[in-house]
């Protein structure tokens, strides 16, 4: 039987009744932890026109995450700053091309990832399914904090325009960006490519491939966790975020999508909170979600609501 | 003899005296109704102990393998991101990873990007001669299994794929996709992108080295490598005006010994991983690839 189109797909995902509170004390929790950051000059990495820095910084459970930070050279004034999320298994790149566009960037490598994972290294596969059944160990709770802790860092920063805070990521990347939208107000501009960490338990049956089918992989096993997964789940899922985004918001999906299914782009998409949202599907793309022709529209988005921004105060 | 071959020999004659002794350990969490996955541990040169994901499909072989050699990236995966577990069912597979990776990362655990650069001034200590020779171990290792067919054995990945093809035995195919050792030196001022970037920074550091790096990166250039690659090759270029598109990489098409097809990238993961999965398919003599492909890519 063919597949529904991804636009009439209905998602399963129901946001708990506590979800609010659930965050509300994570993020209370978090708040105690001081961010001590920290900014280490990297030359190896800096050239004339791009300083770079490894960036530390303490997230909750006092884990020290690690980052890259690029900036433009000799800018004189407060710039636009933009935050890049990482995918599921990817070393978070040196964002000196967004330096390059005027943007004082940080790519965070949160709990997990190279440099971040001397106190916490569940590994991959199994980051995805690391103490799944309990929402207050989940390995996602820190996991999206660290990105979250992110725009601290950004605003503890003299040369960063506290306005004019963005943020962005394909992937892992894309769904951090909309948790990160949704949970930190001082994001003015988000957009998210492919998202995952969206319809979770939509994705494990309209796909089966990795990493989602981490999850089918421990279902198989242990199927008597089921409804715990599914409870834990709820409340990671970006869909269940996805109202708390006021900030303007594109989504590109590949419709092709082989890794995060365009179905779960789609349902995600119809719960953002913002009345400036826009979907961008692209026909035959997979995962790419159609990047090659979707960078000039991110770039002029980010232009729009982050440069922009300078030119109207002024 | 040409240094590019004495530097290899050397490497391959140290591996050859450096035994493998696998451990092999089924792993139920990966395993499913279709294969079984075991994790692997074996010795390459150093000695330095690697691990990889080995994959058997249930029922009667012998099956065609794909040997996924180490990629640059930190992670291990069991399968490339994006497949369908169902590849699992027709095909033996093995991913490797090479030393400084995830599950290979002690004594020495890598950084990416910084690998690339990692000991580039010194080509007798640089870590991808010990990544190379990791890689013919893993693809020796592979050969040893019963269920393989040995007729149809695809090496698949980036520049490591080719060069174990090239300097290894029993790889009837190769699916490349060069980003790193193709005419480096000439290539990495022309552009800012990772991984290439890496070069630029280090002679932005170190310029007196310049003469150190461009000699170790003499030995894996591929062009070099290319006339002792006999198998089948899928070269996976880069879109058209792209810095390693189809045009680029001819010295290197035109140097394989083998039967070679260039497929330009559509910039689309979907057209693109279509294409190869097709290509490999067609070769290990599997008719039906509809039914192990992604469910978003069936017809």
């Amino acid at each position: 039987m063919p597949r529904a189109l991804p636009a009439e797909y209905r998602s399963k995902v129901r946001k708990p009744g506590d979800f609010d509170a659930f965050w509300g004390d994570v993020m209370r929790q978090a708040s105690t932890v001081p961010l001590e950051p920290e900014m280490v000059p990297d030359p190896l990495r800096t050239s004339d026109d791009i300083e770079t820095f490894q960036v530390f910084y303490a997230s909750i459970d006092h884990v020290r995450i690690a980052a890259w930070y690029c900036r433009p050279a000799g800018r004189a004034g407060r710039a636009p700053a933009i935050v890049l999320l990482p995918g599921y298994q990817m070393d978070p790149p040196i964002p000196k091309e967004w330096a390059r566009k005027g943007y004082a960037a940080l790519s965070v490598a949160p709990r997990g990832k190279l440099r971040s994972n001397r106190q916490f290294n569940p590994g991959y596969p199994n980051l995805l399914t690391h103490n799944m059944v309990d929402r207050h160990t989940y390995a996602y709770r820190g996991f999206y904090v660290d990105t979250w802790r992110g725009i601290d860092f950004l605003l503890s920063r003299p040369e960063v325009d506290p306005a004019r805070v963005g943020v962005t990521g394909s992937s892992q990347g894309g769904g951090l960006t909309i948790t990160t939208a949704a949970m930190r107000p001082e994001v003015r501009a988000a957009s998210a490519g492919a998202p995952y960490l969206c319809g979770f338990v939509d994705a494990i049956e309209l796909t089966h491939t990795y990493p989602y089918e981490e999850i089918n992989d421990y279902l198989r096993l242990n199927p008597e966790r089921r409804a715990d997964v599914e409870e834990t789940l709820a409340y990671f899922d970006g869909i269940s975020f996805a109202d708390r985004i006021a900030c303007p918001i594109i989504v590109n999906v590949g419709l092709q999508d082989n890794v995060c299914p365009p179905e779960t782009g789609y349902a995600l998409f119809e719960r953002i909170g913002s009345k400036d949202k826009h979907l961008y599907p692209y026909d035959g793309h997979g995962h790419d979600a159609g990047r090659a022709r979707h960078t000039a529209v991110v770039d002029a988005f980010f232009a729009r609501h982050l440069q922009g921004a300078s030119e109207v105060r002024r | 003899m040409t240094a590019m071959h004495d530097y290899w020999q050397h490497a391959l004659d140290e591996l050859s005296r450096c035994p493998a002794r696998p451990e092999i350990e089924p792993l139920p969490l990966r395993s499913t109704a279709f294969a079984t996955l075991y994790g692997v541990r074996l010795s390459s040169l150093g000695p330095y102990r690697l691990f990889g994901y080995l994959s058997i499909p249930n029922g009667a072989g012998p099956f065609p393998a794909i040997y996924y050699a180490p990629k640059y990236q930190s992670v291990l995966e069991i399968i490339p991101q994006g497949t369908a577990n169902l590849q699992r069912s027709r095909y033996v597979t093995f991913s490797l990873a090479g030393r400084g990776q995830r599950n290979a990362d002690s004594p020495y655990a890598a950084m990416f990007p910084g690998l690339f650069t990692d000991g580039i001034d010194d080509a007798a200590s640089y870590p991808f001669r010990g990544i190379v020779a990791d890689s013919i171990r893993g693809l020796e290792f592979l050969l040893t299994r019963r269920e393989v067919d040995p007729a149809r054995v695809v090496v698949a990945g980036n520049d490591v794929a080719l060069i174990t093809a090239a300097l290894g035995k029993g790889a009837t195919h190769a699916v490349t996709a060069p980003a790193l050792f193709y005419r480096t030196a000439e290539l990495a001022p022309k552009t800012q992108a990772y991984p290439l970037e890496e070069i630029n920074d280090y002679l932005r550091l170190h310029p007196a080295r310049a003469g150190a790096v461009r000699r170790t990166l003499a030995n894996f250039d591929l062009v070099g490598l290319a006339p002792r690659v006999t198998a089948a090759t899928l070269v996976m270029a880069g879109a058209p005006g792209s810095l390693l598109d189809a045009a680029a990489l001819r010295p290197l098409t035109a140097a394989l010994k083998g039967p070679v097809t260039v497929y330009e990238s559509q910039q689309s993961l979907y057209k693109d991983g279509l294409y190869s999965e097709r290509w490999m398919a067609e070769r290990c003599a599997i008719a039906d690839v509809q039914s192990i492909l992604p469910e978003h890519w069936r017809e």
